[in-house]
């Protein structure tokens, strides 16, 4: 059964922003589902006309059997929602934070502090309920955060870049954490990320998306599969100028074609080079090379990452965006948010 | 219905707490006006104290305006408190909740209006140990406090408003600086309206702080004066009603 149901989803923003581009998927009771792609590909928007808080320009969408747009009341009342910043009141003990959305959810006072020790004890904060949240750590702080959208037991409950901001130790907790819920609430989780390792880690299904579509969306192994063997990485030259793309272009029409090489895409001052066997491919590519006078700076062998899915459907690596695109993405996400 | 009454009284409650939580910023706002009490009225005391329409002394003709302006400031700057909660995320997490929408902004207000009103009451309190005597006694100081809580209510639910429409916290603190202090003087709380000049004695008809300003002196010099009363509190309940208006339309464009 799907909690989930999205029919060409669009949302478009005042000048003609295309932030989402006709989206359609479904998630199943249970299913923990990532959206994964760099900043400013539509994951936060589709996540925010999900969760009742922006109407899509056009399409539909249902969650937990009730249409987002006719009927955000029944919607609401079956979802739990932690976006990336965390919404929670810090002049306010852990547990008031809580007892505060149980009152929302329409829960009695009783089931309330019922719920609280459970809850607190599934996020693993058991001891701090009545400590105020200016003293909790960041990582403590997104575990409340998730559990105020627990509280009412959701069908559906949406994580908005849950670790973004966190060091890799507390991320590995969190995700410990979200893993558990899945299992022992079986609730259906969405959630994105511009971390492959998180939607690699986490996520049963995975939709990869750019530029407000879809790319591609499948198991992680069946993404990877998809690429047909190893990935061979191959860097011609040190500065990323014309003559790097030249000799890129060269490389490229020297092995594109051959019967051991499936494809090739460019990237970023790289070629990455689809092989079947990657062990055997890169004596021939090297010789190859060679005969034609072309040198390679570095040569890299790897099973096919999700960045390679990426880079396969997109022409471009998440790896790549980040950092240079990261803050100015944020900043208009922030304006946007006040804006909306 | 029901709902909406029980969601904002859990906000009103949010907003308290975490404001008691602050007690640096309830002295700090506090702080000022009695400096008002204490050395604005000496200053003045040698001058106008003998004045007619004055009342015992400067003192007792000015804590009414003190209490108006207590009341004004802390309810004048209430949107800072949502534009927080925006810039937080706290906003947007809520509204994901059956939570009912009005109820998050009415909330915001009226826990506002709460506090300038309990800074209100300190500031009567004050006065008194000064040796200010309240011609209508207790009741009257409880009917002065209804008449500052619907000033609050309007400058409040104006704050709200005015920070859903610009959305910066800069923006709602200079528009704000730039009508409270007019406002206030502009208006009689300084100076009876026979003492001021022919022009400012008629701009302070269509002051609001004027409305609230006359009323509750009027209670603390002169006693149960109708005429005034019923006319501030008509305006003043007018203007509430429109400020809220205002603020819930705001609010339900910014949630849509």
């Amino acid at each position: 059964m799907s909690v989930i149901e999205t029919k060409s989803l669009n949302k478009v923003f005042p000048g003609d922003v295309r932030a989402v581009d006709g989206i359609d998927f479904q998630v199943n009771a249970g299913e923990i589902f990532a959206f994964l792609g760099p900043n400013g590909a539509g994951k936060t928007t589709t996540i925010k006309m999900l969760n009742t808080l922006i109407p899509p320009t056009s399409g539909s969408a249902t969650v937990a059997g009730f249409d987002v747009v006719k009927n955000p009341a029944e919607v609401r009342k079956r979802i739990g929602y932690a976006a990336q910043d965390v919404g929670v009141d810090e002049q306010a003990t852990g547990r008031e934070n809580l007892t505060l959305y149980g009152h929302f959810y329409r829960l009695d006072g009783k089931t309330i502090k019922q719920r609280v020790k459970e809850i607190f004890d599934l996020v693993g904060l058991t001891g701090y309920e009545d400590k105020m949240v200016s003293t909790y750590s960041g990582g403590m702080r997104k575990r409340l955060d998730l559990a105020m959208g627990l509280i009412h037991q959701p069908q559906v409950i949406f994580l908005d870049e849950p670790t973004t901001g966190l060091d890799p130790q507390t991320r590995a907790h969190l995700w410990d954490h979200i893993n558990n819920l899945a299992k022992t609430m079986g609730v259906a989780i969405f959630l994105t990320t511009h971390y492959m390792e998180e939607a690699d880690r986490l996520a049963d299904r995975i939709a990869i998306i750019d530029l407000g579509k879809i790319v591609t969306m499948g198991t992680s192994d069946d993404l990877k599969k998809s690429i047909g063997g190893d990935v061979v990485t191959l860097t011609p030259c040190v500065q990323k100028d014309e003559e790097c793309q030249e000799f890129i272009r060269r490389t490229e029409s020297v092995l594109s074609g051959k019967p051991f090489v499936t494809g090739t895409k460019p990237a970023d001052g790289e070629l990455a080079v689809y092989v079947k066997d990657g062990e055997s491919a890169i004596p021939s590519i090297m010789q190859l090379l060679g005969s034609q006078g072309i040198e390679v700076r570095t040569i890299s062998m790897a099973r096919p990452s999700l960045d390679d899915v990426f880079l396969k459907y997109t022409g471009r690596t998440i790896r790549a965006q980040e950092g240079a695109r990261t803050t100015f993405a944020q900043l208009r996400r922030k304006a946007s948010r006040r804006q909306k | 219905m029901m709902n909406a009454l029980a969601d904002t009284w859990h906000i009103v409650v949010r907003g308290l707490r975490s404001r008691i939580r602050m007690p640096v910023f309830i002295f700090m706002s506090l702080f000022q006006p009695i400096l008002w009490l204490l050395l604005f009225t000496q200053l003045f005391e040698k001058s106008f104290g003998s004045m007619p329409g004055m009342g015992d002394n400067y003192l007792q003709f000015f804590t009414p305006g003190v209490v108006v302006m207590t009341v004004l400031f802390g309810s004048a700057f209430a949107g800072f408190g949502l534009l927080m909660m925006m810039d937080m995320g706290i906003l947007s997490k809520m509204l994901a909740t059956p939570v009912t929408r009005v109820s998050i902004i009415m909330g915001q207000v009226i826990a506002a209006v709460v506090v300038s009103i309990i800074q209100a009451a300190i500031i009567f309190v004050i006065a008194a140990i000064m040796g200010v005597h309240v011609a209508t006694g207790v009741p009257g100081v409880l009917l002065a406090l209804f008449i500052v809580a619907l000033l609050g209510l309007a400058f409040a639910a104006f704050s709200n408003g005015l920070a859903l429409l610009v959305k910066r916290q800069e923006t709602v603190m200079a528009t704000t600086n730039l009508f409270t202090m007019p406002l206030m003087f502009l208006s009689s709380t300084m100076m009876p309206g026979g003492a001021l000049p022919g022009w400012l004695n008629t701009v302070r008809h269509f002051n609001p702080v004027d409305y609230a300003v006359v009323g509750v002196r009027g209670l603390v010099l002169e006693g149960y004066v109708w005429s005034d009363l019923w006319r501030s509190l008509v305006v003043l309940g007018a203007l509430s009603v429109a400020a809220v208006i205002f603020a819930t339309l705001m609010f339900r464009r910014q949630a849509e």
